[in-house]
């Protein structure tokens, strides 16, 4: 409901050379405090959104009858999700084959999907989108805004963002033995942890000897031949200790025996607080599921609430996520508060779902601070960020007000 | 009996976290509390602080002066005191509590609530101090009811029943919504049903009586009932405002009126309040007019749930209070255009002047002040919404005199916080309730495992820990002590083997 006399504002403020019906991307926000993901908070400052992008970040104060003015308590950058799944159902996931790393989900995904707007109202601007973790590789995960033009295409912001799979008894849950005729979709292998690790091992392996062994190809071996070269990051889903050792030992062992040197992102990794020193040492990278309120979560870990703290002060690369779940509880703004409740800063908690992964999803250049020359996706809250007294009053996505914080004056 | 209490008080010094003092050891005597900061909510904050509680109850609240001498001292100048959070309606800490009987209310809580429960754990960790235990519904899969049993208010700190109740009989569960099995029609013709059947009972009761039966008096003595008791002894005319009323209750001696029957006319008489779950829109005229028809308005809270709030002006108009569920935001989407709308639940009652007070049924806020700081968040003032899980819930449940701030004459439980009530860091330091220290988080060794994952050796209750006590019979002792070793691992020859492994020859 925008007022009548504020849609006139609007209609008089259009720039020349702007459609009426295209949205407008041209705003000044001023805020109380500017939480800049750099480091960096600025009191009482102002930010500039000129066609789509930040052209300003600063204090004071400084009207232009070009731009809409935008009045709030403080603005921090779109919340970056690293896993999240958009319509993700078993009709989503490839059942030909266990190891299918040249599978999209961006191909699996529905542009006009109410789970867009979800994530929008909660200030999640940029995403994730994995595939369910059924098979033991997965297929490609894609990063994209969450709202603009409605077309998969144009909301990405990196095709092939990483190669997504899994550890653990999730991909062989259900399954059994095919014997005879397939009955279902479980009438497969693997059917054991060992399994799914074999499977993981094999492709690899496979990939390796096919630069010699063209036999060795299979399809997609390409793109695990990339992420052995690190060219492709690897984001595996492994909550337990068990299985977050057997996703570093692979990769340490594909460093050894065939010379790879992957990127590796542990996802889900609920019980990285167990054995922090295995991630230093192997270098990778962890996001977050949601923070359980009793300890208890995914295939039987328990995270604790001082998983995010604890691996921050020992220098891993965190994101905390929503793990695709639908549950409002688990929502990314949540999430930062929860882990400030086990011991995080408030600046490390922003960073923790804004520019930490985006780094680890390659997509940094473009989002994830509010820095001249980004996206111009903020959000715009009516109080402290991840404060459960605080709300989130406003969103912009590339410029265009999703959530308008003057509709939501109360 | 020894061998049960030994079981238990291991139990107890884990799952409530018992201080070395016994609760006890403070009973009778003074406490005086010295805080960097007190919220009373009876009034401005006091900066440096001091809340003197003697014999149980709140004897002064002010700045900092000289704490009696003969006073036991807690000061932490660098924490926050507050009133205890109140919960207006809960169904959980019951074991076993869904009812197959749809009318219940001569059934009481008292025999459901389970003092073990680790709900009552983590309400008094998270500073729930008075909770008001009803029968389900909103309780997950309870099943619902229609009339159900009746509840009690208690503290979440206490062995037995007995210890921890702070109010029996607080009120009668009825739901608007259908029981499982049944729809909103039947629902609705059953509540009704329940109280016609009441009317003809007892104008069933008042015929026998002129015909000069004397059938209830012989069922009375046969339920074991005694009928010298002075309040059974004498009839009363009905009282209350219901629109119907029973003529020539006044020859009945209330005694002789059946223990089934009787609850629901203390209902009918304005004499114990009653909770009405809804758990929509549509449930709350169904509601209201149980209410009005049979005179209890002025004793009824609404417990409300998914979109009842569309109902606002219905309950407005009537004047009840309302106990809100935990999705504060009402999310609903438009069956033709698809979008989602989102209703912030408590603006719509505090528009309407309805007193709200704010329920923790959800699992990963866990309890009262997250609801509280999403009221503020959404533009409810901070006193309002501290008031909504205090002093509102106190008067609902009838304990404003006693709970639900921090004032000379209360109930001496005060919560000592790490910081401001609704921010997302702070935590529950100390529990003082009654005038008892009864929590300490330093020494809350699941709290420990949860934030830390550090586990305690005694984080999960063990069974029996064998203390020297000479009232331990022999045999007993023997038996622990033979547990706590195979507990610990030591391998004993299995006595009922095969012959190879037998040792004796």
């Amino acid at each position: 409901m925008i007022p009548i006399h504020a849609l006139a504002l609007a209609l008089a403020l259009v720039p020349a050379g702007r459609r009426e019906d295209e949205p407008q991307r041209r705003w000044t926000i001023y805020a109380d405090e500017i939480h800049t993901s750099t480091g960096r908070t600025l009191a009482n400052g102002m930010v500039f959104v000129n066609n789509g992008k930040i052209s300003l970040v600063s204090t004071g104060r400084e009207e232009s009858p070009e731009r809409e003015l935008l009045k709030v308590r403080a603005v921090t950058a779109g919340l970056v999700d690293a896993s999240v799944r958009i319509d993700a159902e078993l009709q989503s996931v490839e059942q030909s084959s266990e190891i299918s790393p040249s599978v999209r989900v961006a191909d699996s995904l529905d542009p006009f999907s109410i789970e867009w707007d979800r994530q929008v109202r909660s200030g999640v601007t940029t995403v994730l989108a994995n595939p369910l973790d059924l098979d033991v590789v997965g297929g490609l995960g894609v990063v994209l805004k969450t709202a603009g033009p409605e077309s998969i295409e144009a909301r990405t912001v990196r095709a092939d963002a990483v190669l997504r799979g899994a550890m653990g008894s999730q991909p062989s849950y259900g399954n059994h033995p095919a014997f005879g005729r397939p009955t279902d979709f479980f009438s497969r292998r693997p059917t054991t942890r060992m399994g799914v690790e074999w499977e993981w091992r094999k492709a690899f392996y496979d990939a390796a000897a096919s630069r010699k062994d063209s036999e060795r190809a299979y399809p997609g071996s390409d793109l695990v031949l990339r992420a052995l070269d690190g060219d492709l990051t690897i984001a595996i889903q492994a909550w337990t200790t068990q299985d977050i050792r057997t996703a570093v030992f692979l990769k340490e062992e594909v460093e050894r025996e065939l010379g790879g040197h992957p990127r590796v992102l542990l996802d889900a990794a609920a019980e990285a607080w167990k054995e922090p020193d295995l991630l230093v040492r192997s270098k990778v990278g962890v996001v977050l599921p949601p923070f359980p309120s009793n300890g208890r979560t995914g295939e039987g870990s328990f995270m604790a609430w001082n998983v995010a703290r604890m691996l921050h002060d020992r220098g891993v690369p965190i994101a905390l996520s929503s793990h695709g779940s639908a549950n409002p509880e688990d929502r990314l703004p949540l999430q930062a508060g929860y882990a400030m409740r086990g011991g995080l800063d408030f600046e490390s908690a922003l960073e923790a779902v804004t520019i930490s992964p985006a780094r680890m999803l390659g997509v940094e250049d473009r989002v994830g601070t509010v820095e001249v020359g980004k996206d111009a996706d903020l959000v715009l809250w009516n109080g402290p960020p991840f404060e459960p007294g605080s709300r989130i009053v406003g969103v912009l996505v590339d410029g265009v007000l999703k959530v308008d914080p003057r509709e939501q004056a109360e | 009996m020894m061998s049960r209490m030994l079981r238990i008080r291991p139990l107890l010094s884990c799952a409530t976290v018992l201080l070395a003092a016994a609760p006890d050891a403070f009973a009778g005597g003074r406490i005086a509390i010295k805080a960097g900061r007190i919220i009373t909510q009876a009034g401005p904050d006091i900066l440096n602080g001091v809340i003197v509680i003697e014999d149980g109850r709140i004897q002064s609240v002010g700045p900092d002066e000289k704490a009696p001498w003969d006073a036991e001292l807690l000061d932490h100048p660098d924490l926050v005191a507050f009133p205890g959070y109140v919960e207006a309606n809960n169904s959980r800490g019951m074991d076993r509590p869904n009812e197959n009987v749809d009318v219940a209310p001569f059934l009481d809580v008292r025999d459901s609530i389970d003092p073990i429960s680790s709900y009552f754990e983590d309400s008094l960790r998270s500073g729930v101090l008075t909770i008001n235990v009803q029968h389900g519904p909103p309780a997950p899969g309870s099943g619902g009811c229609v009339i159900g049993a009746q509840g009690m208010v208690v503290k979440p700190f206490g062995l037995t029943i007995e210890q921890m109740v702070v109010k029996p009989a607080a009120g009668i569960k009825i739901s608007a919504a259908p029981k499982a099995g049944k729809s909103r029609a039947t629902q609705a013709q059953a509540v009704r049903k329940a109280f016609t059947d009441l009317r003809l009972y007892l104008e069933k009761l008042v015929q026998d009586k002129k015909d000069g039966k004397d059938t209830a008096r012989r069922e009375a003595l046969y339920q074991g009932r005694d009928l010298d008791k002075e309040e059974n002894k004498k009839g009363r005319a009905m009282e209350g405002n219901a629109t119907w009323k029973v003529k020539g209750l006044e020859a009945i001696p209330r005694g002789e009126i059946d223990d089934k029957q009787e609850p629901l006319l203390r209902l009918v008489e304005g004499q114990i309040p009653a909770f009405i779950y809804c758990d929509a829109a549509a449930a709350v005229p169904l509601a209201l007019e149980i209410a009005r028809d049979n005179g209890f308005l002025a004793g009824t809270t609404l417990v409300l749930d998914g979109d009842s709030w569309k109902a606002a002006d219905l309950i407005a108009e009537a004047g009840v209070p309302v106990v809100l569920g935990s999705t504060l935001v009402h999310v609903e989407r438009d069956p033709v255009t698809g979008k989602e709308k989102e209703t912030f639940v408590p603006g719509v009652f505090k528009k309407k002047n309805v007193r709200f007070a704010l329920q923790s049924l959800n699992p990963q806020a866990q309890s009262l002040w997250y609801q509280a700081a999403v009221c503020v968040g959404h533009g409810i003032e901070r006193k309002d919404a501290l008031d909504a899980v205090t002093r509102t819930p106190a008067d609902i449940l009838h304990l404003g005199d006693r709970v639900g701030s921090l004032e000379p004459g209360k109930d001496g439980n005060v919560l000592l916080l790490s910081g401001d009530p609704l921010s997302v860091s702070t935590t529950v330091q100390y529990v003082v309730l009654g005038g008892n220290l009864v929590y300490d988080r330093s020494q809350d060794v699941r709290v420990k495992h949860l934030l830390e994952g550090v586990e305690q050796p005694n984080t999960a209750p063990r069974g029996v820990e064998v203390q020297a006590n000479p009232h331990d019979d022999e045999k007993e002792t023997g038996a622990d002590e033979e547990k706590k070793k195979n507990d610990a691992g030591e391998k004993k020859p299995e006595k009922e083997g095969g012959g190879q492994d037998r040792e004796d020859p």
